[in-house]
């Protein structure tokens, strides 16, 4: 327990530094988020005034920053300046797509990562090796805007077995696959080596000679020594899932913390950034240590040394 | 292994069981725009004309006008103007009802323009465009007055404006002025039902309404039963769901598509010139070589805008040549005979003002280069296509791409030599704020002149046409302040501003609203 409680312990000062540097970072970046909020119309001084009292922006910056951090601490971080929302609802709707997406993804992934990462690691340096290795390189490489395209022109315009836009968990099929593709490649890559590696070791050869299926070494004694790789790249990846996956869901009209994060950046909605940021920083901890915990559920021996 | 591969089929063929495309009956459409981030559906806040697409279907205003700016009764039967043009009297409608049920009435009119005028309010284009503004007089319940502090000579058109449609005051009382933007209330044909964030706004149909302007085909309740605007923000899959039938009507359609579309035949399409600033690019009349009028002239010589538009927009946008486009009213027919393509004509007025050619084709004077540093922020391809044609009689055009913070920071620093612009606008008068001396952006204010021209005469000009009281005095007093634009070279029309839209071809009467740009669905229908 001691090892989580040091860890919550990190929390504070992790989410103190992230704010404060983005704080700063909004601050200094040229551009006025008057002008930018009104866009290229034509508006009177009057207006640019009303705007500025408004949002607050004509009070002194450090003034800003404390009153910040004060209303950080009680879970009010502050209204958009985009929409006079705050910004924790508009984080909360865009939250659940985001989501859905990232466990789509992830589901996917995780499938055909292990599937090919199996294929390819229980005969290594095989015709069935190379493929699988090319199919995955490819997943990684190719750029998730030209799959999510060509994904619409086969299945949602040629074949029309997809909606492109629609609504509900058809939706869903083909966004999941852009992601996921990335993801699938980088997991079966992994599970590649990682089982080559556990298949040379000694106790393999010896449950073989004990005379244990192909399957049964495979699934029960090698998979499992074979994940610490995979389950650590998994939360790394679902961690950058669920912050958004802006090219994805703009190829497929979805909203999500992405777009979120993208419009808030290019509008400078400092509560809004400041916010995402905070929200980000959180899932990646909370993430970390999920991974953590898993390690000790693969590997039991990893809790032993824990305790010691 | 086996049974792996018995999970992998047995989730394709569920993959294939979904695999249905729904579609209701109800007409959908997509609201499709290089700006998805909807902020707010308040007419009296909005500045935005991706929102008014929104908000023209929800609201009605005092006068209404059909696409050619022709005005009509709108919530108010008859108007008459004072003769001194302070005061301009509404008899208004007694039949009409908010979607809330509020009777609207005077007093309704008055807490709009009032809450327009008043700053908590945070209006960023309604407050303009109800110019001088004193105050509404509730003469009887069916009787509005509008009172102006001085002669305005736009304010017919002002109330046929979107932003200053007629909004319910219960509704503002009840839900404040943040709430009310999430969720309008107006008179509209169709009531604002569910906004979901970056995705879409349904509307459903109004059963009550009955007061549709006469220029209208229909009466009564639209015939489109639900409205679903669905944002796609990348054009490749907007065009996409379109023809894979998941949406009936698409906004801002590519020039390419919309040629494909019409020789296919398989969609309809309708492309609208839109009122206002064409695509244009102000010259810096104050920094760098366009200080010199002969430059600048030779700069407006040396580009073919005609073919440069029809190689850019396949015949659906039309060159432009003046300071406000053709489809704006007052427009002046002499704007066309300034400044044909003559390349040769403008290789002599730069030899005049003394830039000899270099031997690299760059013109060159006192060693110096004549260089153009031009920020590109808006249609980066046109940028780049005027900078083809300038380098041909020796300009040097560097074309900068740039986001809208980093062109703010060089307008407060007068750091440019061209920078492009487009508005949409239903009236002349939005001359005076890119070409009146007071507007000339300073260091932290941010405005408008950015070809920082000042000269009293104009300023005069623009003064009076605000404040004509005949629309013979205002069309003269407009084509002065065009010819005197077009004389000094410093505003560089390119090319009309145009809304492509396509659409299921089963469907009629998709219109467009004043202005051009948004859309009227009241009249779609099955054909």
């Amino acid at each position: 327990m001691n090892f989580f409680l040091k860890k919550l312990l990190i929390v504070i000062p992790t989410l103190y530094i992230a704010w404060t540097v983005v704080f700063v970072t909004l601050n200094i970046i040229p551009g006025d988020p008057v002008n930018l909020m009104l866009g290229g119309r034509p508006a009177s001084d009057e207006v640019r005034e009303n705007v500025r009292k408004n949002l607050g922006l004509d009070k002194p910056v450090l003034e800003r920053y404390g009153s910040f951090l004060v209303n950080a601490t009680k879970g009010d971080l502050g209204k958009s300046y985009l929409t006079r929302q705050p910004v924790t609802k508009m984080i909360k709707e865009n939250m659940m797509p985001t989501i859905e997406l990232s466990i789509g993804g992830l589901i996917f992934g995780v499938f055909f990562g292990v599937l090919f990462g199996i294929f390819a690691g229980t005969k290594p340096n095989s015709i069935r090796d190379t493929i699988s290795m090319i199919i995955a390189l490819c997943g990684i490489s190719l750029p998730s805007f030209w799959i999510g395209m060509m994904l619409i022109y086969i299945f949602g315009t040629t074949l029309g077995w997809v909606p492109i836009v629609g609504d509900g968990f058809v939706s869903l099929i083909l966004p999941s696959i852009s992601v996921g593709l990335f993801f699938a490649g980088g997991m079966a890559r992994l599970t590649r080596s990682s089982l080559v590696d556990v298949l040379n070791q000694d106790y393999i050869r010896t449950a073989r000679s004990k005379g244990i299926s192909k399957y049964n070494i495979i699934l029960k004694h090698s998979l499992r020594n074979a994940m610490i790789p995979p389950v650590t790249l998994l939360g790394i990846q679902f961690g950058l899932l669920i912050t958004g996956a802006v090219i994805t869901e703009e190829v497929f009209a979805r909203p999500g913390l992405g777009q979120l994060l993208l419009q808030a950046i290019l509008a400078k909605d400092i509560p809004l950034v400041q916010a995402l940021v905070v929200y980000m920083t959180a899932v990646y901890i909370f993430l970390n240590l999920i991974v953590d915990f898993t390690y000790g559920i693969i590997d039991p021996r990893i809790r032993l040394e824990r305790k010691n | 292994m086996k049974k792996i591969v018995k999970i992998f089929f047995g989730i394709s063929a569920l993959f294939f069981s979904l695999s249905f495309v729904s579609k209701a009956n109800a007409l959908d459409i997509v609201f499709a725009e290089d700006r998805p981030d909807l902020r707010t559906l308040d007419p009296r806040i909005t500045q935005s004309r991706h929102e008014e697409m929104l908000i023209v279907n929800m609201f009605d205003q005092l006068i209404a006008a059909d696409s050619q700016g022709n005005h009509y009764p709108g919530l108010a039967k008859s108007w008459n103007v004072s003769s001194d043009g302070l005061e301009y009297t509404f008899s208004l409608r007694n039949d009409v009802t908010f979607h809330d049920g509020t009777k609207f009435n005077a007093a309704a009119v008055k807490a709009t323009f009032d809450s327009i005028v008043d700053p908590e309010t945070g209006s960023q284009g309604a407050v303009d465009i109800l110019g001088p503004y004193k105050e509404t007089v509730v003469v009887d319940d069916y009787t509005a007055k509008v009172v102006f502090e001085r002669r305005y000579g736009s304010a017919l058109t002002a109330f046929t404006e979107t932003e200053l449609s007629i909004v319910s005051p219960t509704a503002l009382s009840s839900l404040g002025n943040d709430g009310f933007g999430m969720a309008p209330v107006g008179t509209g044909p169709f009531m604002f039902k569910n906004w979901e964030a970056n995705k879409k706004v349904e509307l459903v149909r109004n059963p009550d309404y009955n007061w549709a302007p006469e220029y209208m085909d229909g009466s009564g309740p639209s015939q489109v039963a639900n409205l679903t605007y669905r944002l796609i923000k990348d054009t490749s899959t907007r065009v996409a769901a379109l023809e894979a039938g998941e949406i009936d009507i698409a906004e801002l359609v590519p020039p390419l598509d919309m040629n494909r579309f019409d020789s296919s035949g398989d969609l309809a399409t309708v492309a609208g010139t839109v009122s206002g600033l064409p695509y244009a690019a102000f010259l810096n009349t104050t920094v760098g070589v366009f200080q010199d009028i002969n430059v600048r002239k030779a700069f407006f010589h040396s580009l073919d805008r005609v073919k440069m538009t029809s190689d850019l927009f396949f015949g659906y946008a039309e060159a432009a040549f003046g300071p406000i486009s053709s489809s704006t009213p007052s427009y002046w027919k002499g704007n066309e005979d300034y400044y044909g393509y003559n390349p040769d004509g403008a290789a002599a007025l730069l030899e005049e003002a003394g830039w000899k050619m270099g031997s690299d084709g760059i013109r060159e004077k006192n060693g110096e280069k004549l260089t153009v540093f031009f920020p590109c922020l808006l249609e980066p391809d046109t940028c780049v296509a005027i900078q083809g044609y300038a380098n041909k009689v020796g300009f040097d055009v560097n074309v900068e791409v740039v986001m809208k913070a980093r062109q703010d920071e060089l307008i407060f620093a007068n750091g440019y030599d061209m920078l492009v612009i487009r508005w949409v606008s239903l009236d002349p008068g939005v001359l005076i704020i890119p070409f009146h001396s007071r507007n000339i952006p300073e260091p932290g204010k941010f405005k408008f002149n950015w070809a920082r021209y000042a000269n009293p005469e104009l300023d005069q000009l623009l003064e009076d046409a605000e404040s004509a009281e005949t629309q013979e005095t205002k069309d003269d007093l407009y084509m002065q302040i065009q010819k005197h634009i077009m004389d000094q070279a410093i505003f560089l029309a390119i090319h009309d501003q145009v809304q492509t839209v396509a659409y299921n071809p089963d469907l009629e009467g998709v219109r467009f609203a004043n202005g051009n740009w948004q859309l009227r669905m009241y009249d779609v229908r099955k054909k």
